[in-house]
Parts: structure tokens; sequence; C-alpha cells
């Protein structure tokens, strides 16, 4: 096993801290018992965490959030496996554009995005309603869900599937017994990568929005404007739970390294 | 009786022809070879058989019935891919069963043909592995016994012993032909392995720039080589560029002012021929003693057989001669190197690479 020298040991050290500092204070903040952001130093507290669940608000917008999240996130992958068969495996006119226009989203500012949907949604009178704020966060979380099932396959052996079928399986069946579970690793990950990327998602979602669909994000957001309590700490603490909680299951089931990183 | 028939068959991708007017007819039972350099049209020729690739023109028919448009998955045949392709989330059994599930198999008769089809290539320790639990030449096995057993009228094999280490490929060699002999299903193996074609096959078609060159069982396809090309690809060979003379009744070939008797009547004196000789037709013998002079470069040996590189006025020849347990000539010095007129191809024309 190769040895790291000095210097990249310091490196790796300060970004590994410098990336883990806050993350761990504010999980640290969450637990204190006093009524200000403080490092909890009398002792450990959960009244933060009930006021959270307490909190009818910041409930509704975290079952919102989750929602919409798993919501956008499904319909992207019903979207992006068959755009990534197709950009994959034929060429046909405009298939570069295609590429590029649903990667496109990765590039464009979010801010963009908000001011230029809320300007949409005024002028279809379709302000305020959960699905048109499910298709705005479809069509950003769609780039994350498509390089990932692109990435699957490439490295797929088309073989495989051309196997099934000369084994007697129509193309559907062939895809849904073979192809599919092969590239199933790509699949969730880019299902999870898009379920935390809406879940996270604050600049476009303060536009499209309305009161009765404010995601979490957007809840602390406003929340944080007005006062700032150690009850934002629970719910940052919270929210790092759930990240964390399925970056593990899917490492459990899958390799993270195999879907991020793309090895098989 | 013409069982599987190639009518005019070819590929074209774009502008580029892959397979030229390909008519070819297996009968029930035989072992048939695609042999050829890479490139030269064999796989996709293996693939519009199979159905993964539509015929841009021709016809294919199989048991007289017209197969040319049908998709591969009607067609029934069974198809052993160079990768394998094998299932990676489903265990051997599971491979195995795969044709027998999309057939409707009742579960009962499943199992049982899983359980004769693994015993057949010997895998039965092993249904329950998954692929990427076995060795190479097992994987080969399941990928065997997956094509076999819906019991396909056609099993075509598409480089199957080309990821094998040499010693498993040999032994995979012989594994192949008992187990198509046993089944008695009609098989078609690309390969661009001669040693593999000539070893297991009734027949080899012998394919190069996306044309069939030769059809012929495998002992004539070696001995009597139709072009220079083949006599090359197909075993080791001396190839030796001249000309045609005749003198009354008897006729040679003049290499390079070196007079060589051959006799091929159907040649007219002054044309420019290729003659091939196998290593082993050539005999070492002393100094003075043979149609031709030469110093030996360097010698091989190779255990069964001893490797000679000789060099002659005409150039540098191969020759091999057996181990007959006593030591050869040595490396520099003068033998005679001589062989039966008979067994010295003439081929008409020139070739263009040895």
């Amino acid at each position: 096993m190769q040895k790291n020298g000095t210097i990249a040991l310091t490196f790796h050290v300060l970004v590994l801290a410098f990336v883990l500092a806050p993350l761990v204070i504010i999980c640290l903040v969450a637990f204190t018992p006093e009524n200000t952001l403080s490092l909890p130093t009398t002792g450990l507290s959960l009244r933060w965490f009930k006021a959270v669940f307490a909190h009818p608000d910041f409930m509704a917008s975290f079952w919102n959030s989750i929602w919409l999240a798993a919501l956008s996130a499904t319909l992207a992958v019903a979207f992006a496996v068959p755009a990534g068969l197709a950009i994959s495996r034929y060429s046909f006119p405009g298939r570069d554009f295609l590429n590029a226009l649903f990667l496109s989203p990765l590039i464009i500012p979010h801010l963009v995005l908000g001011v230029a949907f809320l300007r949409l949604f005024a002028l279809l009178g379709a302000t305020g309603s959960f699905a048109w704020l499910v298709a705005t966060h479809i069509i950003i979380v769609t780039p994350y869900v498509l390089r990932l099932v692109l990435a699957a396959l490439s490295g797929l052996d088309r073989s495989a599937e051309q196997a099934a079928r000369t084994l007697g399986a129509g193309e559907w069946t062939a895809f849904r017994r073979v192809t599919a579970p092969m590239i199933l690793p790509g699949i969730t990950g880019g299902w999870l990568l898009a379920f935390i990327n809406s879940f996270d998602e604050l600049t476009m979602s303060i536009f499209v929005t309305s009161p009765a669909t404010v995601t979490l994000p957007v809840r602390m957001y406003m929340y944080a404007t007005e006062s700032i309590d150690p009850m934002m700490a629970a719910v940052s603490a919270l929210m790092i739970a759930i990240t964390a909680a399925a970056m593990l299951v899917l490492d459990r089931a899958f390799g993270l390294d195999r879907i991020l990183v793309g090895q098989r | 009786m013409a069982f599987l028939t190639l009518e005019g068959v070819s590929k074209e991708f774009g502008t580029f022809t892959a397979v030229r007017d390909v008519s070819l007819t297996i009968d029930k039972g035989e072992f048939v070879s695609l042999l050829g350099p890479s490139g030269c049209g064999k796989t996709t020729t293996l693939q519009m058989i199979a159905g993964l690739v539509e015929p841009t023109e021709g016809r294919i028919s199989l048991d007289g019935r017209d197969i040319t448009r049908e998709k591969p998955n009607r067609r029934g045949l069974g198809v052993v891919f160079q990768s394998y392709a094998l299932f990676p989330h489903m265990t051997v059994a599971q491979n195995v069963a795969f044709g027998l599930e999309m057939r409707r198999v009742p579960q009962a008769e499943r199992d049982e043909r899983v359980r004769d089809a693994l015993m057949l290539v010997q895998l039965s320790a092993f249904a329950g592995r998954y692929p990427r639990q076995l060795s190479g030449g097992q994987r080969q096995r399941v990928a065997i016994a997956r094509a076999l057993v819906i019991a396909p009228p056609v099993l075509l094999l598409d480089e199957p012993l080309s990821n094998l280490d040499a010693k498993l490929r040999e032994e995979m060699q012989f594994e192949l032909r008992r187990i198509q002999r046993k089944v008695g299903t009609t098989t078609i193996m690309v390969t661009h392995d001669q040693a593999e074609a000539l070893s297991i096959s009734d027949r080899v078609v012998v394919m190069e720039g996306g044309r069939m060159t030769q059809v012929d069982a495998p002992y004539r396809l070696y001995e009597q080589p139709s072009n220079a090309f083949i006599s090359s690809f197909v075993g080791k060979t001396n190839l030796l560029a001249g000309t045609w003379r005749r003198n009354g009744t008897s006729s040679a070939a003049d290499i390079g002012g070196v007079l060589l008797e051959a006799s091929a009547p159907e040649i007219a004196a002054g044309t420019p021929v290729t003659l091939s000789i196998r290593p082993e037709k050539i005999l070492v013998r002393d100094a003075g003693a043979g149609r031709l002079e030469g110093r030996v470069a360097s010698r091989f040996f190779l255990g069964s057989q001893w490797l000679f590189t000789v060099e002659t006025p005409i150039g540098t020849m191969t020759v091999s001669t057996p181990n007959l347990g006593v030591e050869p000539a040595t490396e520099g010095s003068q033998v005679g190197l001589d062989w039966s007129p008979d067994n010295m191809r003439i081929i008409a024309g020139t070739a263009a690479a040895a």
C-alpha cells in the first residue's frame, strides 16, 4: 500500500477538516440547551429537536420537501432512462442537441431559472400549485440522473441484452430482465443524487413556491431572515442525517464509488 | 440435405461493405467454422444468421423457412458470445434457465433440463454461483449450456475460445467438439485461429475482406489452399515468388535464377507464379544431397519438433522436422533441403504478402 507524504497528508487533513468542520459544529450546536446559537458547554439537550417536530410549519415543509424530492427524482428517472437509451444507442439528427439540452440546467444559474419560471407561471396563471413545483424540480434534477444513466450504459456490454434476445426475450423483456438490472446502480445513484439536489434546492424554489408549497430550505431561509436560534441548527442536523443515511444505504447496497465514480 | 442456407447475403454499413455476396449451405449436424483475420466479415455473417444484424441483401433460410427478416427471439438459435454475455445478476442456474423461462417451460421440466445442461458441461456443482465467482473456462461452459438448453436447431459460436489461455483453449476445443458430437447440433463457429478451425470443424469457410474465398474440409484447405493468402494464413508456409518456365515436357519455377522443378500443366510459360511449401514438407539433408543448399541461421527446439530458419540463395526458408531423439544440424552448418515436388503448391499470380 502506497503511503502519503507529509505534505500530501497535511493537505488531505486540511481538506477534510474544511469540509467536515462546519457540519460537525452545526450538529453539535443542535444539541445546545441554550437559547442562542452556541456550542453546548453545560450539557446536551434535545429541546430544539422537539421544537422542530412541534413546529407545524416546519413539519409541513419537511414532508412537502420529502414528497417533492421523491416525486421529482422518480419522474426524472422515468424520463432520463429512455432518454439515456436513445442518446447512447441511436444516432439521429439532433442527438447532440438533445443531450446538451437535457444537461443544460446544470449550467444555468438557478436564480435565472427561478425568475424565468416565475414569469412563465404568471403568464400561464399556474402559480402556486405543487404539480408545477414538481415540474421545475424535474428539470433541475434530470441532468444528474441522465449523466449517471449515460455512464452506466456506456460501460455496458450490449451482448448480454443480445443474448437475452436470442434466448427468446422480446425487446421489452430483455430490457426489464437484463439491461435494467445491469444499469440499476446508475439508476439508483441518479435517483439519490436527484433526491438530494431537489431536497436541498433553495435558490430557484424561493421563486416558484407558494405559501402552500413552501419547501424546507425555503422555510429555513424565511425563518432565518427573521430570527436565528438553535432550532435552525436542529433542522440542519436533521437534513444532514437524512442525506447521510441515504448515502449509507446506497453504499451498502451498491457501493458509492461504483455509482459516483462509475467503476464497475 | 441443406439445413441452413445463405444465398447472396451482403451487409453494408453506410459505404462500407462488411460482407459481400456470401452463399453457403450447411447440412444438419455439421460443424462449420468461419475463419479469417479480424475485419473479414465473419462475425457480421454470424450476427446475420443470429438475427442481430439485418442483411442488406440476400436470403437466409433455416430448414426451408425464410428467416432473413425474423427477429432474433423468434429464430430460436443458440448463440455463444465472445464475451460470454452471461447475466451478471443471475446465478448459473438462472442464466441457463432463462431461455426456458422465455419459452414458458413448466418449472419441473425447466429444472430437469437445466440440470442436464449443467451436467453436459460438467458444472453441476456450480448451479448456485454467480458468473463473477467463476473462472473464464467455467463461464464459457455456462454460456454453452445456456445456448444448448433450449435445444436450438443451430448453435452459433462467436470466437468462443479467444478469451481463454492457451492450455485451456486446447482443452475446450476438444470439449466443444465432444459436446457437439453428443448433442448433434448443427454448429457454426467464428474464429481467427486457424488451428482451432482446423482441429474441430467438418468444414472451414475462409473469409477475406467480406468475401468467402474457400470452403473445404480442414485437411484439403491445408493441403490445397486456393490462394497465397490462405496458404500463409492457414498454417505456416514458405512463399516463393517467381516465373513459370517450360522446356518440352518438363516445367519449373524460376525463383531468382534458381529453377525448382514442379508440374502444373495448365500454367503458360512466362506467367508469374507463387510457390508454397509447408515447413514440415521440407527434409533437412547433408550439404549437397538436396534440391537447395542452405545454411542454418537459427534453430529452435519446440519439444515435439525442431524449427529451423535456413538461408538459401532464394531467400530464408522455414523448416520444421520431428524430434527423432537425436540432435539435428546445428546453427551455422551447411545443409541441403529436399522435398517432393508433389508437396509444392503452385499458385498463379504473385503473393501480396507472405
